[in-house]
This record gives structure tokens, C-alpha cells and sequence, in this order.
């Protein structure tokens, strides 16, 4: 028989909050943390807003703080939500259990360019305004070595946040970082559940952290057209499903679960949140920039995902959905979850916490399985909000701007990345 | 621990590399002892400390990208069209083209980075916001002239999950597509995370590979301000020295190395001739990096693999030639192996290829084993002391049993060990 998995720890660093409970309360209030980039002055940027996380102490989770000065915001919010989430499931001693059975899959941001040192040893490095040209990479390299910080530089290579949160909270077995985009986490999840159940296993702290919430992060995705732009009303910007969505805001943080083989959970007598009972993970296959029109990849990982834990699709009770309110995804999910459910779709309730959060990217995915897991707790599912005008697109029962009481047994949470990976994660209350 | 198990083969092969850019030419260039680390070539080196790499020679993305995709080079750096070459290549190699499986059933697992933007990218944009004083941005000129002057998909053209994302629209690729990116682990992850996929009835073929383009002069100013590298730059071919006494850093370098991995069944079934089976991975961290860690994942692999250390013909070690580096990698081996099995390093004739660099060293073994022929480590002149192992230098020996260990690492105790086993006659 297979090894059943369970959730027995959680935790989140949002812009909702810094803790499970304060970021479900504010989701079932249908609040938004969406407002004026305070981290650099963006007023002249194509998008002038995001969702940030605020009041951020790292000193509240680990002793020392100082020791990660020259990690990224991706490592350091990761620490902080792993240290809930192992907290949380009794895990956190290092000498409880056998830590080499006890592993680490990180869905995973980037580490960013120090964007003054950059830009003025690109200017220094360039010919003079008016004469084109190609910048000098000889005198470049030669700025940049004596401008750049070393040891902040070698904290941004991509495999440091997973390594962290090994060495820090002595993690020792299966190390994985992927990077899909808008996807990760939930792949992250998703083959963590894999890892314990083969065997490879007993323990895996799964999640992600990102932030993308800098100088270069904003202009590439406004070079995208891919956020939203309305900058006179920011609150209202992130409307998924609404006819009049523009863009998806960003967003930052991490989510981190603990995924438990069940019987190994039992035997300590760990809480169990839910059993993950469902997987799929497809590729659309179709463009870089574009999710496949009729959500062709999309429907199959909710189809796979169904199969892999032995589900009708009757048997969701809610959906969260990727939901990011641009225009493209929110109509193709829609397609897609209607190829799933047929006539059923109509009945499901979705919602999607990006309304409230903005996105999350690489971190969204984790975020949002945590929050369906409470709906799934707490019976009350979140709303989506700023759902002011229907659009034909998209035509299903988004749970608009105020939350639901709801019983129900299994939820499905949906994560699509940019270049077409597409993920599909299935939670279940638990019963043994 | 599951060890009733679907087989997994590699039955196709695709590489650009600083020493060979195909099967044939990189297996001529490891007997030859060519030596792909010279100096830097693509742009001027001069005001770094260690001015070596290695690079891959007639890279033409122009010529090599299939020509029905030629217009979305635009859209990538360099270190995504040397991946995208590769799975080409692969594809081609094992015999595979666009509607010739079923695209659910065919998945890929890449190694990758986010690559380091191209400077003519942002330099007008920097020109247009510098302070006058030049001390740094003026956030609003940013804004108002800068971004305009950005090529609008420039973010795309260095995302790590490019090359997979290109690899699917090229070859209609619609199972599992994931991006592993924990460094010189990472292809090792990817094999790893392919081989479970293939055992759990997800697909039937994996495209599994890694890519990176580190010689670049924002990445290696970077490197250079905390990587150990080789100052030798008067003796670039014999700069990098695995487990040398005299070993001082090591070198960049970049390609791509892709296998196709497929079932051991639906290769039979289709008439592919394998080139080696790969049997097991496992991962972990040594958190003190004293070597007992990575013992214990590899003793993991071989427990995986059902074997014992007697049954391995060689460890394939990561030999980057770094002070502590190698000193730890060799405890870790001499933990399960002592000084018997001979190790090879192959990385000292081509560089560090990061994202590329499990599965391009990993393919030096598995061509030696289809050839039954391991050619030596080259640079290792003096043993050391502090790494008790028995590097194999000299002349190529014959393969002489049937199992492969690959070890790689990174330097804050990230592991893997990968059992490999000769393709059956």
C-alpha cells in the first residue's frame, strides 16, 4: 500500500501577516495588503503599487539575526516561515528524530542584482549619451569587482535559501530547489509528497519564498505588460475574474508546510492538519508567454491530480484557483476547471486569494495550499474580491467579496507557471 | 524504501562542451586529453583576478536552433540557447522527433539558473538614469526614460525554467516540466526527480539536462568576489588540479549536457539502443562538510541501487580543485570506498559548469562504460595527504565492473550520489 501523507506544521510570511492565523483572519475578511511600493521609489513606474510584507523582523523567528544580513528577502522570509511551520509540528529540536530522514524541497525566487551598483557601473561602463554603442564589459568587470559586496553576492546564488533552512534547522536528508515560475511551491509540494512517499522520506519541509518586489523585478514584468496599472486605485487592481482585471499585482513571502508520513506523524503524536492526497503536474506546451487558449495542460493536472488520490470530481468541495486577474489566465482556468467538471463546475465554489495577497510567485502556490487547508479546518471559505463586473469568460461562482461557510471533504488548489508548468494539488480532511 | 522498480535507460545524448559539442567528438577529446580551459575569449578578461574558463568553441545558436524556432532566439540568453541546442540534440540522438511519442508521456527535468542579464540590455537605461554625479539612479529618470529603453521580453530571456519551457514547445512535450536549480547539484536532482517520475508511471521518456553560460562579465565578477578560482592564468590548461597538493581554485565553465531517459521497456519497445541505466540518486546535506555526510548519501545510493562499493568499476567525483572542496568530496569517498576504487575527475579538462556540471561529468562515465575504457584525471601531478583517495591518472584502464558512482556538491554541504550501471549487451 501506498505511504499516505500528512500536513503537521505550517507557517507563512505574508503581506497578511506574519503568522497562519493573522493571514486566514484577513482572508475571511476579504482585507487587501495591496498599496504604494514603499521599497524604492517607483512613482514614475508603469506600476506604481504592490503587496508587501511589512513590519518583517527575522529576529522573531531565529536567534542572531545578523548572521543572515547578506541573504535575500527569499532566504530570509523562508527562515522565518519554516520556523513556524517546524515549531508548529514539534519538529524544531534539533534533536527530535532522525534528521537525516527529514529533508527540504523549496520552490524557489532568484537572488537580485544591487541595482545602484549595477546601473552606475553599466552608465560608467557605456559610451557617452548620444553615441550608441556597446557597454564596455573590460571596464565594467573592472567597477563592478570593486563595487559589489562579496559575501552578499554569494548568498544570492540560487541554491543558498534550501541550503539555509538544511543548516539551520538541521535538515539533513532529500535537498531540492526548483524554480517554474508562478509554480514552484506548489511543484515543490507536489514532488516532496512524491519523495516521502517512495521511501526517500519521512519528513519534508515544503514550500517556497520569493520576492520580486525590487527595481528589476517591476520593470521586467511592466515590460511584460503583465501587471496591472491602476495606479488610482490600487486596493481594487488584483480582481480576479472581473471583467475589468488588468494585471496581476505583485506580491512577496513564503509559505512553508511539513509533509509527514502519516504513520510517522501518528507514532509522535503530531497535529495533522490534512492529508495531501493529490498531485498533477503537466506542461502546456504551447507558448512562452501564453497559457494554452482552451487550458489544455491545465485540465489534465487537475484531471491527474483527481486520479492520483482516487477522486471524482464531485468530490471538490472547493477550489482555489490560480486566479491571478490577468486576462488570459483567468479565462483559460475557467475553461479548464469546466473541462474537469462539467455541469459540476457551476456548483464548486472558487476563490482566489490573490485578490486580497496579490501574487506571490514562487512563493504563491504554498501560501495559497495553506490557506485552503484552513478553509478545509475552518469551514469558511475566503472570498474573492473587487469582484464588481461578471465577465462571460469567466462565468463560475467565484465566492465574491465576502466569505462562505462550507463543509466539505477535499479541495483542489491550482498553481499555473509562466513558460506553461501547471500544478494541481489536492488536500483532504483527514480520517485515518 | 521502494525498490521493486521500473529500469530507466539513457537512450540519447546531447552535449556542447569546451572540449566536444557531440557524443563522438566530447569521447575523442577525453581519450586526446584535450584541455578545454584557455583564457577567456568572448570578452575581455583583463581586470579579473582569474582570467580562464572554459568556453564551448562554434557555438552558433543561428545555425543550431531548429529553424522553425529561430525567431524566439531573440527571446534568449545565452545560457538558455546552449540548453535548448542540447535537448535538440538529444532528442535527435535517441531517435525522437515532434509527434513521434505521446506528448503525456514524455516529461522534462532541467537544471538551470537564472541567467545574468546581457549588459547592452540595460545599458541605455542605465545611461538615461544615471545621476549626474554618477553616483547611482535616479529612480524617477529610471521610470520615465529608462524602462522604455528595455527590450520588453528581456526578463524572459533569463528565467531558469526557459529551456525547459522552449524544450516543450519545440518537441510538444505536455508531461512534468520542473526546473532544478541548487547549483552544481542541480543536474543531479534533476536525474534524480526524472528517475522517480518514470517510476511512478508519470511518463514513459525524460528529457533530463542542465545548461549555464558562466562566462559572462557580470557573472564572473561576480565569482570572482567569493568563488575560489585558479590564478594560474599563465597555465589555464593545467590551472585546475583535483586532490592536487598544489591545488588552488577552480574554473568556470559552460554548456549544456542533456540525456534522454527513458524506460527500460518502452526503449526495448521502440528499438533504442541504450547507452547506460541509470539505477539510483539520492541527495541530502552534510551539514558539518566533514565528509561523513556525503558518505552516508552515498551509501544511500548504493543501498538504493542494491549494491556494494566492490561492485564499482569507478567514482565520477566533482573534483572542482578547490582547497576544502576537494579535501571534503575525498573524505566522503574514502568514508565508503577507502583508496581502492579509483576516482576520476573529469572537470579539470573543461571547468565548472555549474547547471550543466552533474550530468556533463556524469556523461564522461557513461561513455567510458559503453566504450570499456576510463581515461585518466588530468592535473593531478601530487597526491595529498589531506585527500586519501586513489585519483586515476596515467593511461586509460579498461572498465573493469559494471557500476558507476558520481558524486557532486556544493559548498554549503548540498549532496548527491548517482549509481549508474553498464548498458546490457
Amino acid at each position: 500500500m501506498r505511504r499516505r501523507v500528512v500536513v503537521t506544521g505550517m507557517g507563512v510570511i505574508t503581506p497578511l501577516g506574519h503568522s497562519v492565523t493573522e493571514l486566514f483572519a484577513a482572508q475571511v475578511e476579504g482585507r487587501t495588503a495591496v498599496g504604494p511600493i514603499t521599497r524604492f521609489d517607483a512613482r514614475t513606474f508603469p506600476t506604481t503599487f504592490a503587496s508587501e510584507v511589512k513590519g518583517f523582523d527575522l529576529g522573531r523567528f531565529v536567534r542572531e539575526p545578523q548572521r543572515f544580513r547578506n541573504c535575500g528577502l527569499n532566504t530570509q522570509f523562508a527562515l522565518a516561515a519554516a520556523k513556524q511551520a517546524l515549531e508548529d509540528a514539534g519538529l524544531l529540536d534539533p534533536a527530535r528524530g532522525d534528521r537525516s530522514r527529514m529533508g527540504v524541497y523549496l520552490g524557489s525566487g532568484e537572488g537580485s542584482d544591487e541595482f545602484p551598483v549595477l546601473v552606475r557601473a553599466l552608465a560608467y561602463a557605456s559610451p557617452p549619451p548620444g553615441t550608441p554603442g556597446p557597454v564596455d564589459p573590460a571596464r565594467f568587470t573592472q567597477v563592478m569587482l570593486q563595487w559589489m559586496n562579496g559575501p552578499r553576492e554569494s548568498e544570492q546564488e540560487m541554491y543558498t535559501p534550501a541550503a539555509r533552512l538544511a543548516l539551520e534547522f538541521a535538515l539533513e536528508g532529500p535537498n531540492l530547489a526548483c524554480q517554474t515560475a508562478c509554480a514552484a511551491s506548489s511543484q515543490a509540494i507536489g514532488e516532496a509528497l512524491d519523495l516521502i512517499r517512495c521511501g526517500a522520506a519521512d519528513v519534508m519541509l515544503a514550500g517556497g519564498s520569493h520576492s520580486m518586489i525590487h527595481p528589476l523585478g517591476v520593470t521586467g514584468f511592466n515590460r511584460l505588460t503583465a501587471l496591472s496599472q491602476r495606479n488610482d486605485s490600487p486596493q481594487t487592481a488584483s480582481r480576479p475574474f472581473d471583467r475589468d482585471r488588468d494585471g496581476f499585482v505583485l506580491g512577496e513571502g513564503a509559505g512553508m508546510l511539513v509533509l509527514e508520513e502519516l504513520e510517522h506523524a501518528k507514532a509522535r503524536g503530531a497535529p495533522i492538519y490534512a492529508e495531501l492526497t493529490g498531485y498533477g503536474s503537466t506542461a502546456d506546451a504551447f507558448r512562452m508567454t501564453d497559457p494554452h487558449p482552451e487550458g489544455r495542460g491545465a485540465s489534465q493536472a487537475m484531471a491527474d491530480a483527481l486520479a492520483d488520490a482516487g477522486l471524482q470530481p464531485a468530490d471538490i468541495g472547493y477550489i482555489n484557483a490560480h486566479g491571478t486577474s490577468t486576462q488570459a489566465n483567468d479565462a483559460t482556468e475557467t475553461a479548464a476547471i469546466k473541462t474537469v467538471f462539467g455541469e459540476y463546475a457551476y456548483r464548486i465554489p472558487i476563490s482566489s486569494s490573490k485578490s486580497m495577497l496579490g501574487h506571490l510567485i514562487a512563493a504563491a502556490g504554498a501560501v495559497e495550499l495553506i490557506i485552503t487547508i484552513m478553509a478545509l479546518r475552518q469551514g469558511v471559505i475566503p472570498p474573492t474580491i473587487n469582484y464588481q463586473t461578471p465577465d462571460p469568460l469567466c462565468d463560475l461562482d467565484y465566492v465574491p467579496n465576502t466569505a462562505r461557510q462550507a463543509r466539505f471533504h477535499h479541495a483542489l488548489s491550482n498553481s499555473f507557471g509562466f513558460g506553461g508548468q501547471n500544478i494541481a494539488l489536492i488536500v483532504s480532511r483527514f480520517s485515518s | 524504501m521502494a525498490t521493486v522498480s521500473r529500469r530507466a535507460v539513457i537512450t540519447g545524448f546531447g552535449v556542447l562542451s569546451p572540449i566536444g559539442n557531440a557524443p563522438d567528438a566530447l569521447w575523442s577529446a577525453l581519450l586526446a586529453g584535450t584541455r578545454g580551459v584557455r583564457r577567456i575569449t568572448l570578452f575581455d578578461p583583463s581586470h579579473l583576478p582569474s582570467q580562464i574558463a572554459g568556453e564551448v568553441a562554434d557555438f552558433q545558436p543561428r545555425q543550431m536552433i531548429e529553424k522553425s524556432y529561430r525567431r524566439t532566439l531573440n527571446a534568449m540568453a545565452r545560457t538558455v540557447s546552449l540548453g535548448v541546442v542540447g535537448c535538440q540534440w538529444a532528442m535527435a540522438d535517441a531517435g525522437l522527433s515532434r509527434g513521434s511519442f505521446a506528448p503525456t508521456r514524455c516529461g522534462i527535468e532541467f537544471a538551470s539558473v537564472m541567467g545574468a542579464t546581457e549588459l547592452d540590455d540595460l545599458g541605455p537605461a542605465a545611461v538615461r538614469a544615471i545621476r549626474p554625479d554618477r553616483s547611482g539612479p535616479d529612480m524617477r529618470a529610471w521610470g520615465e526614460q529608462g524602462i522604455p529603453e528595455i527590450p520588453p521580453l528581456w526578463m524572459l530571456k533569463y528565467l531558469p525554467n526557459m529551456p525547459a519551457c522552449h524544450a516543450t514547445i519545440l518537441y510538444d512535450i505536455q508531461g512534468p516540466s520542473n526546473t532544478q536549480i541548487l547549483g552544481d547539484v542541480a543536474g543531479a536532482s534533476a536525474l534524480e526527480e526524472a528517475l522517480r517520475i518514470l517510476r511512478r508511471q508519470t511518463a514513459d521518456i525524460m528529457l533530463v539536462g542542465g545548461s549555464e553560460a558562466k562566462v559572462h562579465p557580470l557573472s564572473l565578477s561576480r565569482f570572482n568576489l567569493f568563488a575560489e578560482f585558479s590564478r594560474r592564468n599563465d597555465d589555464p590548461g593545467g590551472a585546475i588540479r583535483p586532490f592536487d597538493r598544489e591545488r588552488d581554485g577552480t574554473a568556470p565553465g559552460e554548456g549544456a549536457a542533456v540525456f534522454v531517459l527513458e524506460a527500460l521497456e518502452h526503449a526495448r519497445q521502440r528499438g533504442a539502443t541504450p547507452y547506460a541505466e541509470v539505477v539510483a540518486v539520492a541527495t541530502g546535506v552534510d551539514r558539518s562538510l566533514s565528509g561523513q555526510g556525503l558518505a552516508r548519501i552515498i551509501r544511500q545510493a548504493l543501498a538504493l541501487a542494491g549494491i556494494t562499493p566492490d561492485e564499482v568499476d569507478h567514482v565520477n567525483a566533482h573534483g572542482l580543485g578547490t582547497r576544502s572542496g576537494d579535501r571534503f568530496e575525498a573524505r566522503g569517498i574514502a568514508e565508503v570506498f577507502g583508496s581502492r576504487t579509483p576516482v576520476f575527475a573529469p572537470l579539470s579538462r573543461f571547468g565548472n559548469l555549474g547547471a550543466a556540471s552533474a550530468l556533463l561529468e556524469l556523461a564522461c562515465s557513461v561513455l567510458a562504460l559503453r566504450q570499456g575504457l576510463l581515461p585518466p584525471t588530468l592535473n593531478h601531478l601530487q597526491p595529498d595527504p589531506e585527500c586519501p583517495i586513489h585519483v586515476h591518472v596515467g593511461e586509460p584502464r579498461p572498465i573493469r565492473r559494471p557500476y558507476v558512482v558520481k558524486t557532486t556538491y556544493t559548498d554549503l554541504g548540498q549532496c548527491a550520489a548517482i549509481v549508474i550501471r553498464r548498458a546490457e549487451a
